[in-house]
């Protein structure tokens, strides 16, 4: 009964095996624990077939009582398996169940399997458990180890993905077969599964950091970066740029007249970050000049941001000049004389770049803020 | 909304305090100076001054300017004596830090982290989550700063 029951079961358990590592992959954010026990589950059972036909007096006590009782419990953890899992898994553990049962499960499987279920919370492991105890029985062929099995069957319905790992570590431990030698390399090469603690760790670290970046990309401006690379740099010119707002505009209170280079944030000295070296490129200045009048007509905002887009901005034209006093650079001769603090009308604002060699990315940066534009509300 | 409303209130309201210090200072820079910083003291007050960024704020704060902790004190409302356990606290996480500083130089986006860092205050000692929940949280707060000063700056 066993022999043709299990070559129809080989080449149909490798498309359920690749049908599972779909799974795996789809569902891996979803149901971890219920997928992947059932995986190792396939691993197990491709060495078991393999293994099998050499070593049928291992199991000495399999041929002696195939108790009618214990498919009874077979096909009531089936059920409820079913329950939980797709239905490919739930074929896949179905055949595994059949290729247990016809090894023939003494007793103690049945007990085991009472204990379990009244135990746990969980209706998904005893079904794990059983096919789990069931491996372990094959493996050690000792149906008299029950306290050890159940102590570490309790530590599989509190664990997780690691339980699968000692498990199959304990059974390579105690058969020392080379069946279950290769079953643990093959459960490590496993992809999409997580077979230690410390790629656990890392994929939760990597979701969180995930998370975060989802929620600074709602905040920073200019976000439709996929690349999280671009992302952070968006950020970081995001906050330079702010930082920078604040310490002009603290100036701005004072009239205008700034003595400082304001590129260099607070924390460095001023002196390390050389202060504004102006780049304007005087042709390429009259169309953009044009082109931010052109839209200074219609709102304030969106001039902002064709001009922030291109690597510059607006100011007064009093800051601007003592900017550039202050930093003795060649400049952009102002249009008028008096910008003052407050509302720029458009041909009275100058406009400046500055490039600032404090980015470590390379990146030409404007961060000079237009002050108290009260249209920039 | 009505977070974010109220933290600007509440910016509005530390940084008054702060300016009403009264500072007799001639020199435009130092005047700039005395602004900035009442402000960035009542930024890093708002809310509950318990985060990273804003811990290490007032430290660097106090510490570049003793003078300033009078100040800082008034702002907070309470003295400050959790100065030294926060560099106890500084110096424990850099030295977690330090002990998986391999991990961390052997990304990619070094660069990248390494410039955010720099950014935010504080940002030497957190590794990459906090990193970017802390920058998120001083993004936020920037924001509100800037709003209010330039809408003060457009009043006047």
């Amino acid at each position: 009964m066993r022999e043709p029951s299990r070559e129809p079961e080989s080449p149909g358990l490798n498309s359920i095996n690749s049908v599972m590592n779909q799974h795996l992959f789809l569902h891996e954010m979803l149901q971890p624990f219920n997928f992947e026990p059932t995986s190792s589950h396939e691993d197990f059972l491709e060495q078991m077939l393999s293994s099998v036909p050499p070593t049928p007096s291992s199991f000495p006590w399999a041929d002696d009582h195939p108790p009618p009782g214990n498919s009874e419990d077979h096909s009531a953890a089936m059920r409820m398996r079913h329950q939980q899992i797709s239905g490919a898994a739930a074929k896949a553990l179905m055949l595994q169940q059949q290729l247990l049962l016809s090894r023939g499960f003494s007793a103690p499987m049945h007990d085991h399997n009472d204990v379990v279920d009244s135990s746990s919370p969980n209706s998904a492991n005893p079904a794990n458990d059983a096919s789990i105890k069931g491996l372990f029985n094959v493996f050690t062929g000792l149906p008299g180890q029950n306290s050890n099995q159940s102590q570490q069957f309790h530590h599989l319905q509190g664990g997780g993905l690691q339980q699968s790992q000692s498990l199959s570590g304990a059974a390579a431990a105690t058969s020392g077969d080379g069946a279950a030698g290769r079953s643990k390399q093959k459960v490590r090469a496993r992809r999409g599964q997580a077979t230690d603690p410390h790629s656990i760790a890392e994929r939760l670290r990597r979701e969180r950091i995930a998370e975060r970046m989802k929620s600074l990309q709602e905040l920073v401006p200019n976000a439709n970066k996929t690349d999280k690379a671009s992302m952070l740099d968006e950020i970081i010119d995001y906050v330079k740029f702010l930082q920078l707002q604040v310490k002009v505009l603290s100036m701005s209170r004072l009239g205008g007249a700034a003595a400082v280079a304001p590129l260099a944030p607070d924390k460095s000295p001023e002196g390390r970050q050389p202060a504004a070296s102006n780049n304007s490129n005087k042709e390429g200045m009259a169309a953009t000049e044009q082109q931010v009048a052109k839209l200074l007509e219609e709102d304030m905002g969106s001039a902002m941001q064709y001009l922030q887009g291109k690597g510059l901005c607006l100011m007064p034209i009093s800051l601007a000049t003592a900017i550039s006093t202050a930093t003795s650079h060649s400049r952009n001769p102002p249009h008028n004389g008096e910008a003052g603090g407050g509302g720029p009308s458009s041909p009275s604002t100058s406009v400046m770049t500055v490039q600032s060699s404090a980015t470590t990315i390379g990146r030409k940066m404007s961060l000079q803020e237009a002050i108290a534009a009260p249209k920039l509300e | 909304m009505k977070a974010r409303s109220s933290l600007k209130q509440e910016f509005l309201e530390k940084w008054r305090k702060g300016l009403q210090i009264g500072r007799n200072d001639s020199t435009i820079l130092e005047r700039k100076d005395a602004i900035k910083l009442s402000a960035d003291v009542a930024i890093a007050a708002t809310r509950n001054a318990a985060t990273r960024w804003r811990r290490a704020l007032l430290c660097d704060v106090v510490s570049k300017n003793p003078t300033n902790k009078h100040v800082v004190e008034q702002i907070l409302g309470h003295k400050l004596k959790n100065t030294a356990a926060t560099t106890r606290l500084t110096t424990a996480c850099r030295r977690r830090i330090l002990r998986r500083g391999q991990n961390y130089r052997r990304r990619k986006r070094n660069k990248r982290s390494r410039a955010l860092r720099k950014l935010v205050p504080g940002g030497e000692e957190m590794d990459g989550v906090l990193l970017l929940q802390e920058t998120l949280d001083y993004i936020v707060s920037l924001r509100a700063q800037v709003d209010v000063m330039r809408r003060l700056a457009a009043i006047t």
